[in-house]
């Protein structure tokens, strides 16, 4: 028996969950749909987010949420530099060397993390934020109403500049055209750099908020890729709101499986309905007929 | 004072190791229209976008006013006040026909007369105008070229490059075109055009060059070249 005040309960912690997904995913489909490359190391990134948030955490005794103020800014310095060493020379290369040197760099990330930290999930064991609010007969996550409000700003706060803003204009145009953005005085390279480095800054972002109640083990990043490249896939050519559309679905269809089917199977759920979704619109939900 | 607007040297360049100019030279000074006519393949888009820095240069010099701009990258050579309508227009389709033109003022220099540039590319092609708020991939190949010419003037250009302007418009677009190119003359624009319509752009030009296999093989006054025997037997379209 199905009681349906779990149901909804299910369904506000899917679209919680939702939002920090289509924050995740926001960067990838930003990177992807610019200079036309998968990033397979994204969800290694919010792994090495998470840890960074968790000895942050450990050393100032703050709760890991707040830490983003210092990854966010480093992550973004980090993702230039892993732009100009390892994505700059890849552009425009055969899609399988991009594949390789992007799955391998994940690799790397990921060995990183096993080397300093071995496979035992680590967590931050006083979480300000990690306490029940009831609302009726509901009780939500207060990391996660924070963690859902941060990324709602953030996604609204992105769109904003990619439609209202000068450099907003550069990156549009240049997704558009790329062979022509340069003939209008954009510097398509520096246009790269910066939404690679806001790309990975997102990830960091994304990390630290998740860690508030999660916790993190050297393959985390696995399951942030695969649910970020599933919302790209569904929602990308969307923009913003189509990464979060995507993201609320993928979310409440994440939750529901799990509670209703079992926890291990939630991934399937999702990758199931994303196979049912191409049935029906092969070029994804925002694709123009 | 130097009257050279633009001066390619000893043009050496192509696409990686495919090299397409060989020993180019060619000079397009102030407030002329120049037009550059020749076969298919023969490098005329090359030359052209070697002059805006786009292609893998071997040897030789690109001059812009005097200044040697060989080795500026592509985006400052815009600021500095070069412009192109590619070939194939390469306007921003998913965007609106507002947003194009204020990319086409993306340079600190063409920003600040914004408002200006507006009203002159809209009194020049009123129908970007109507269609202001319209995204730019639903128009028609006359507009979406009209764009194209208007986007390039955003940048404010001392030169402007053409590459041909008026492939697949109706005849009646095309002269409008060249209506334009004239009317840019006046406003002071030099001129560099790449086009297939030979006796148009030839009528419309001061000088021409002729381009064959990666090779400049005859210049002179564009009056002088609409004569030309050797141009007319190569050229059935004059």
């Amino acid at each position: 028996m199905i009681e349906p005040i779990v149901v909804v309960s299910n369904i506000i912690d899917g679209l919680l969950m939702g939002l920090l997904y289509s924050l995740v995913a926001l960067g990838l489909s930003l990177i992807f749909g610019l200079m036309d490359i998968i990033n397979f190391a994204h969800g290694d990134f919010v792994m090495i987010g998470a840890y960074l948030a968790w000895i942050l955490a450990m050393n100032f005794m703050v709760d890991p949420s707040v830490t983003a103020l210092i990854t966010v800014p480093l992550f973004f310095v980090i993702g230039l530099a892993v732009y100009k060493a390892v994505i700059e020379p890849i552009l425009g290369a055969e899609p399988l060397i991009q594949i390789a040197v992007t799955v391998g760099l994940g690799f790397v990330l990921q060995n990183i993390a096993l080397a300093i930290f071995h496979a035992e999930p680590r967590s931050y064991p006083a979480p300000a934020l990690n306490f029940g609010i009831n609302v009726g007969p509901i009780t939500l996550t207060a990391a996660k109403l924070v963690a859902a409000a941060v990324s709602l700003a953030s996604l609204l706060l992105i769109h904003y500049m990619l439609t209202r803003t000068k450099f907003g204009l550069a990156i549009r145009a240049t997704s558009a055209n790329r062979m022509v953005a340069p003939l209008m005085g954009i510097n398509v390279g520096k246009v790269y750099a910066v939404v690679f480095g806001l790309g990975i800054a997102l990830t960091a972002l994304g990390a630290a908020l998740y860690m508030s109640w999660g916790q993190v083990n050297p393959y985390l990043g696995a399951s942030f890729s695969l649910l970020s490249w599933v919302i790209v896939a569904m929602g990308g050519l969307g923009g913003v709101v189509g990464v979060l559309a995507s993201g609320l679905i993928v979310g409440v269809l994440e939750a529901l499986g799990s509670t209703f089917i079992t926890p291990s199977a939630r991934m399937a759920v999702v990758y199931l309905a994303f196979f049912l979704l191409l049935w029906f619109r092969p070029r994804g939900l925002f694709a123009r007929r | 004072m130097c009257a050279s607007m633009l001066e390619l040297k000893g043009i050496h360049a192509g696409y990686g190791e495919f090299r397409v100019l060989h020993d180019v030279n060619m000079h397009v000074d102030k407030g002329e229209i120049v037009a550059l006519i020749g076969p298919n393949g023969a490098g005329k888009t090359t030359t052209l976008r070697t002059a805006l820095g786009m292609t893998t240069l071997y040897e030789g010099k690109v001059f812009f006013k005097g200044e040697d701009i060989t080795k500026v990258p592509t985006h400052k050579r815009v600021e500095k006040g070069i412009a192109m309508v590619p070939e194939g227009r390469g306007i921003f389709t998913p965007l609106t026909v507002y947003e194009n033109l204020l990319a086409g003022a993306y340079t600190k220099r063409a920003e600040e007369k914004l408002q200006d540039s507006l009203e002159f590319v809209f009194t020049l092609f009123p129908r970007l105008k109507e269609r202001k708020n319209q995204i730019a991939g639903t128009l028609s190949g006359g507009e979406a070229q009209m764009l194209a010419i208007a986007r390039a003037l955003m940048s404010r250009p001392e030169l402007l490059l053409l590459d041909e302007p008026s492939l697949g418009l109706a005849p009646k677009i095309v002269l409008e075109v060249f209506d334009v190119i004239k009317r840019l003359r006046e406003e002071g624009v030099t001129i560099l055009i790449v086009e297939q319509h030979v006796k148009n752009s030839l009528e419309t030009a001061d000088r021409a060059y002729v381009m064959e296999t990666g090779r400049i093989v005859l210049e002179g006054e564009a009056r002088s070249l609409l004569k030309d025997e050797r141009l007319k037997k190569a050229y059935l379209v004059i």
